[in-house]
Parts: C-alpha cells; structure tokens; sequence
C-alpha cells in the first residue's frame, strides 16, 4: 500500500485534492449547464414524459413579445448598475479620510451589504408605496403625490433597479476601500515631492494603481446586474403585467407557474449566452493579471 | 528544525487520512435509516391559518393517543407549497397532502400522482353527506381526495357604513353603477381591489362572464374551446371597461395585494370588495360583527345565478408508503366534529352536511347563499389550464390598467390558448 502510495503520489495527491471540487462543479455546474441545454430542445411540464421539439422552443421566443421586454429590462438594469462602480469609488474616497467618526459613515455605508436582497426589496417596497411610503411623504411634503412607481409600466424597472443598485454600491465601494489600503506609498510620496496634489494626484498616482479592483468591480457588477432575480420576485413579481420580468424571472415564471420547463430552460440558455460574453472576457481579464504579476 | 517540519507534515496527513475516514463513515451511515418506522404518517400541510394549524396539531395527537400510530406534520408556506408539491408527489411523497379540487386536483390524477380513495369513500358512507360536492373530487367516476372547506365568493361590504349612508347591496347593474357614482361622491372607492398577485383580476372576469354569458360557456372558455376573441365576451370587457373608465376601482391596484385592498375596506375608504369570506382576517375583532356579505349584482336579467366557489381538498399521493394509516387518519379527520373545528377557525364552508351548524354568521350566511346558486365554477386560475391561467390573468390586469390594449390582450391570450389546448 506504502509502495503503490510513495510511487505515484506525484500525481495522486494533487487528483485527490482536486476531486471534491471537480465533482461538485462538474455535477452542480457543468452537468446542469449541459442538462438545461438538453430540456430547452424538448416539451416538458417538469413531471411526465419529455417530448423532442428540437429547435421550436427558441423560434416560439423569438416571437414572444415578453422575451423583447425582458431582454430590455435586463440592458436596463446593466445601465443602471454601471453607476455602482463609479459612485462606489466616490465613497471609498470619501470615508478613505482620517477624520474622526469617519468609522461610523464607513459602517453606515457598509450596512445594505449586511442586509438580505429580500430585506431591502421589501424596504423599498414600501418607500415606493403609494399609500403611505416615504417617497409619498416626500411628496405631499411638496403638495404633490407621489407617482405609483411601482405600478407604472415605464418606471418600474428602473424603480426595482435603484433598490438593487444600493447593496452594489456598498459592495464596490468595499471592494475600492481594499484597493485604496494596498496603495503603494513609495509612489505617493514621489508623487507628492515632485508636486501632484488634488486631482492630478488621483488621476495620475492613484487610479492606475486602482485598475485592478475596477475591472473586479465592473465584472462583479455585470454579473450581478443579469442575474438580478430576487429583488423583481419581491418587490413586483415580474409585475405589473410582465413588465418588470427580466430573463431570469421570466425562465422561474415559465418553468414554475406555467409548468413549462422547456421553455424556462430555453430562456436560461440564451441568458447563459448573453453571461458567458462577460464571464470570457472577466477571466481573460484574470488570466492577464496574473500573468502580468507573476 | 527539521524534525518539527516533518511532524507537522505527519499530522496533517494523519488529519487527511482521519477526514478520510469520517466521510467514508458517515456516507454508508446515510444508508442505516431506512429501516422505516412501523405506523407513522406523515402529512404536509400548506395552512397559513395559525389557528387551523394548531387544531391540525390537536386532532393528530389524539389520533396518537387513540391508535399507537406516530404522526409527522410538516408545515409549508402556501404559496411556496403550490411549486413543492410538483416534486414531492414524485420523490418524498407524504402519506397525506393538502391541495385544490377539481382542475388542479385533475392535473395530478392525469399524471397517476394521487391515489384512488374511492374505498375510503365506500366504507366510511362519504357520498350520503357530501352529496354535489362530491364531483369536485371525482375523476371518471373514481374519487382521489376529500373536499375541505369551500370558499363562496362576492361582494363583501361594512353594515355600518350602508347604513350611514343609506345604501343597500346592488341587485342590477343599473343599481350597481348608480351605487358606484353615490360612493364616489361620498369620497370612497366603490370596489376595493389589489392586484399585485394578479388572481383578483381573473376573479372579477369570472363573476362578469358568469353574469353575461351563464355558466356553460364560461366552462368552455376556461376548456379553451371558445376563443379570447369570441363576440360573446365583448359586452364583458365593454362594461368592464365602463367601470375602468368610471374610476370604479382602486387607484394603482397593481401596486399591491389584496391585504391591503381588505384593510382599505375595514378602514371605510372603500365600499365594496370582491373576496371570499377570509376577507375576515383583515378585518379587526371588533369589526367583524360589521362585515357582510352580498352577491355579485345581476348584469343580463334571465341568466341564472352562478357563482365561483372554490374547494380545498386533502390527498393521498400514489408514491405514499404508509397509504392504509393515511386512510385511517383521514377517516378520524374527517369525522364531522372533527372537520367542523378544523373548517370553523378558517370561516369556509364544510363539505359535509352533518357538520355542527357554525358560530360565525357570514358562514351560516354563505351556506344560505349556496342553497340559492344553480351552479358553481370554482375560481380562474382554478379552472384553466395553470400555463393559460398565468398569462390570462396577466392580461386580464393589464386591461384593467390599460384598457385601451384590449384589442392587441385578447389576441395575444388567444394566441396562448391556441398553443395550449391546440
């Protein structure tokens, strides 16, 4: 047993260590991924027998007026979660000062980070209420009423949007706060001597040391913005009217509500599509960076 | 040095090798349970009803006491309940499971997933004290559930509030739209409605449709065999869009559900609300004495009175291990004390006619009103296929909101109609 183990451990033991991990990937993951693929091509009510429908599931979504509503509201949501970065920046920048109580600011910020995506869709829920939200309040501070943003077709998704973007900005702005303390101080005091301050200081000294947690940032927010799910299931479950689903919400309503598992799963393929374009482009961006560091 | 480095290498591998083993253990561990217990019945209850569930509680220990059977209750959020059961019926089937009558239930049974009672039925006599509600449950003439408490649905509106300002319930249409416009200029809203969930939305459809174009042909449309487009549902939408256009119904509906629309009522910013009598539960205690019920107004004289009443119902899974002790608990359930306590705490209607007659006036109110409907459907999302009942009542919120889209909605639902019932 000793003998077999010493002659071939070169090779076994990197294979035991990673076995627990390539059978969970390959079985959650890579099987799944592969399985979704397989049902999209089939009739199926997630019970009985599947039917081969080849193709038929992918031209009935080309035709389906709530695909093209989906798929907008998702380029929505990437728009408006690309302000998360910069404006996580801005704060990391901000409570970055050595001023006293700055600590308190830096945990106030960090607190949507602490709190579940549900907690905070229902939060918002009820500040976007038009009964007796705060927005409402706001409002009829001025003398007006509040619109019912929550039940308006054109602003509901971006209203479900800004509630997501509030947990993102936490998150990026940790991420940049992480950056800023691995700053190299070598280079700021050169910078300093030979006059950069302010401004040119950021642009030129600060920011470039910075790359690196951006391109995380935008990734991570990219990522985040399509699979954005949860918040939509809160706050309007898709509603009203479907006008709020993005392709997410939309596969978990086909295959759940409507039992059609085919379609759900056609859905998730073309959303897996749309995510492998970042996911390649993120780990290429990886690849580089550690390249360029080792 | 170096002997430090070595036993550190050497714990770590005997770590490994321990870990090794306390996996491998506790894998063929996993399979020492499956000598079952001898009588023990599991049961999945989807009750949000603190109340009811408590009773649930109560008569299982009883049945423990009685029989020597262990007795396992598993809890479920309603709504998550209604995507579970889809897996469970397949793997990990309880011995017994709550769910809906008629289509829902049929589902199931096309797919062999609930258990022929019908000897249960037999043996304990069901059909004599059931009597029509019987075929809520029965498929082919073989029976897979027994009927729980029905839902009686309409107008449900404050004594006090009719009182004070001199209305009575709506018997016509006519009578329905002058109460309307009396209710506005009182700073009301005539009919209190959430539709954040969508299913008050198919509701109103229903008890329109039922009113215009009788039961027959509603049935057929929720079969799929008549079109979204028909002319027999124009006046449907015509009138309904009356009442859109009139301002009839709450502002921004679609932004919440119907808590909130039952809780409007209860503080007297609305007249009327279209529910069924768990509409209670937004009510106060003390205010409770104040509800009442009243049908949905006549629209099209000469049609007969038809009305949604829904049934719950409770199952034995076909992959059931202990289906003989189901049988057994359901008969001690099912005794008419027993299924009367547990019916009372939710205000519906018991199936069986030996119940004892209830506390609560609006159900001995409700069972009054049953004895004059001439047919009943159950409810939309009830009736249709779950798939056409999704899109159906997405499209029926958006005409309530944009009725202008009433053209462009019912083509699209039909186009959904021709791809589901072909």
């Amino acid at each position: 047993m000793s003998r077999v183990w010493r002659r071939n451990r070169h090779w076994l033991t990197p294979v035991l260590f990673l076995l627990p991990g390539l059978i969970l990937f390959g079985s959650v993951i890579l099987a799944a991924s592969i399985e979704t693929v397989w049902i999209s091509l089939h009739d199926w009510d997630g019970i009985g027998a599947k039917t081969w429908v080849g193709l038929a599931n992918y031209v009935e979504l080309a035709d389906d007026p709530q695909f093209y509503v989906s798929l907008k509201n998702n380029i929505i949501w990437l728009l408006i979660f690309m302000l998360a970065p910069p404006i996580g920046l801005a704060l990391a920048l901000i409570v970055n000062q050595q001023i006293r109580g700055m600590r308190i600011l830096k945990s106030l910020f960090f607190v949507p980070l602490v709190l579940a995506t549900v907690t905070v869709g229902v939060v918002f829920g009820w500040v976007y209420d038009p009964n007796f939200g705060l927005l409402q309040l706001l409002f009829g501070a001025f003398g007006g009423t509040a619109p019912a943003l929550l039940s308006d077709e054109t602003f509901v998704t971006f209203a479900v949007a800004a509630a997501g973007l509030w947990p993102q900005i936490a998150f990026c702005m940790i991420l940049f706060l992480a950056g800023l303390n691995s700053l190299n101080d070598d280079l700021i005091a050169a910078g300093r001597v030979d006059g950069a301050r302010g401004w040119r200081m950021l642009r030129h000294v600060v920011l470039p040391q910075l790359s690196q947690v951006g391109f995380i940032a935008i990734a991570v927010t990219v990522i985040g913005a399509l699979r954005s799910f949860d918040m939509i299931a809160v706050m309007t479950s898709g509603g009203p009217y479907g006008s709020s689903t993005v392709l997410a919400y939309q596969m978990y309503q086909e295959s759940i509500f409507s039992y059609r598992f085919g379609y759900g799963a056609a859905i998730a393929t073309v959303l897996f599509v749309i995510m492998i374009v970042f996911i390649a482009w993120y780990l290429n961006g990886l690849i580089k960076a550690e390249r360029s560091n080792a | 040095m170096t002997t430090d480095f070595s036993a550190f290498t050497t714990t770590r591998r005997r770590f490994l090798k321990g870990t090794g083993a306390a996996l491998a253990a506790s894998a063929t561990g996993l399979c020492l349970p499956a000598l079952a217990q001898a009588q023990e019945i599991t049961i999945i209850s989807n009750l949000s009803n603190v109340e009811q569930r408590q009773i649930l509680q109560r008569l299982a220990s009883e049945y423990e006491a009685k029989s020597g059977a262990k007795i396992v209750i598993n809890n479920m959020d309603h709504e998550a309940h209604k995507t579970a059961i889809r897996s469970y019926l397949v793997v990990g089937a309880p011995d017994i499971c709550f769910w809906f009558s008629g289509n829902r239930m049929k589902a199931f049974v096309t797919k062999g997933l609930f258990d022929d009672i019908s000897d249960l039925f037999a043996k304990e006599n069901y059909k004599s004290v059931l009597g029509a509600t019987t075929s809520a449950v029965t498929v082919g003439g073989k029976h897979y559930g027994l009927p729980m408490g029905g839902l009686l649905w309409g107008l449900f509106y404050r004594k006090d509030v009719f009182a004070e300002h001199n209305w009575t319930p709506p018997k016509t249409w006519n009578d329905f739209l002058a109460f309307g416009e009396a209710a506005k200029s009182a700073t009301m809203i005539p009919i209190s409605m959430g539709t954040k969930e969508l299913w008050p939305a198919g509701g109103w459809f229903d008890h329109m449709n039922l009113r215009i174009n009788g039961l027959d042909k509603h049935i057929a449309l929720m079969d799929g065999k008549v079109p979204y487009t028909d002319p027999m549902l124009t006046p449907v939408f015509d009138k309904w869009n009356d009442l859109i256009k009139g301002g009839f119904f709450s502002p921004n509906h679609s932004s919440f559900g119907w808590e909130q629309a039952g809780a409007a009522l209860a503080q007297k910013k609305a007249a009327m609300m279209d529910l069924g009598g768990f509409v209670r539960s937004a009510f106060p205690e003390a205010d409770l004495p104040q509800l009442a019920y009243a049908p949905f107004p006549e629209i099209v004289p000469g049609v007969a009175r038809y009305e949604d009443f829904s049934v719950n119902s409770i199952h034995v899974p076909a992959n059931a291990k202990n289906k003989q002790g189901a049988r057994d608990f359901l008969a001690f359930f099912y005794k008419p004390e027993n299924l009367g306590a547990f019916l009372a705490a939710e205000g519906a209607i018991p199936p069986r006619n030996d119940c004892p007659p209830s506390k609560d006036p609006l159900v001995n109110a409700a069972v009054e009103e049953l004895k004059k409907v001439v047919g009943t459907s159950q409810y939309y999302d009830r009736d249709t296929d779950p798939d056409m009942a999704q899109e159906g009542m997405a499209g029926l919120q958006e005409f309530m909101v944009k009725p202008e889209r009433r053209e462009q909605i019912l083509k699209r639902l039909d186009k959904t109609r021709k791809r589901i019932f072909g």
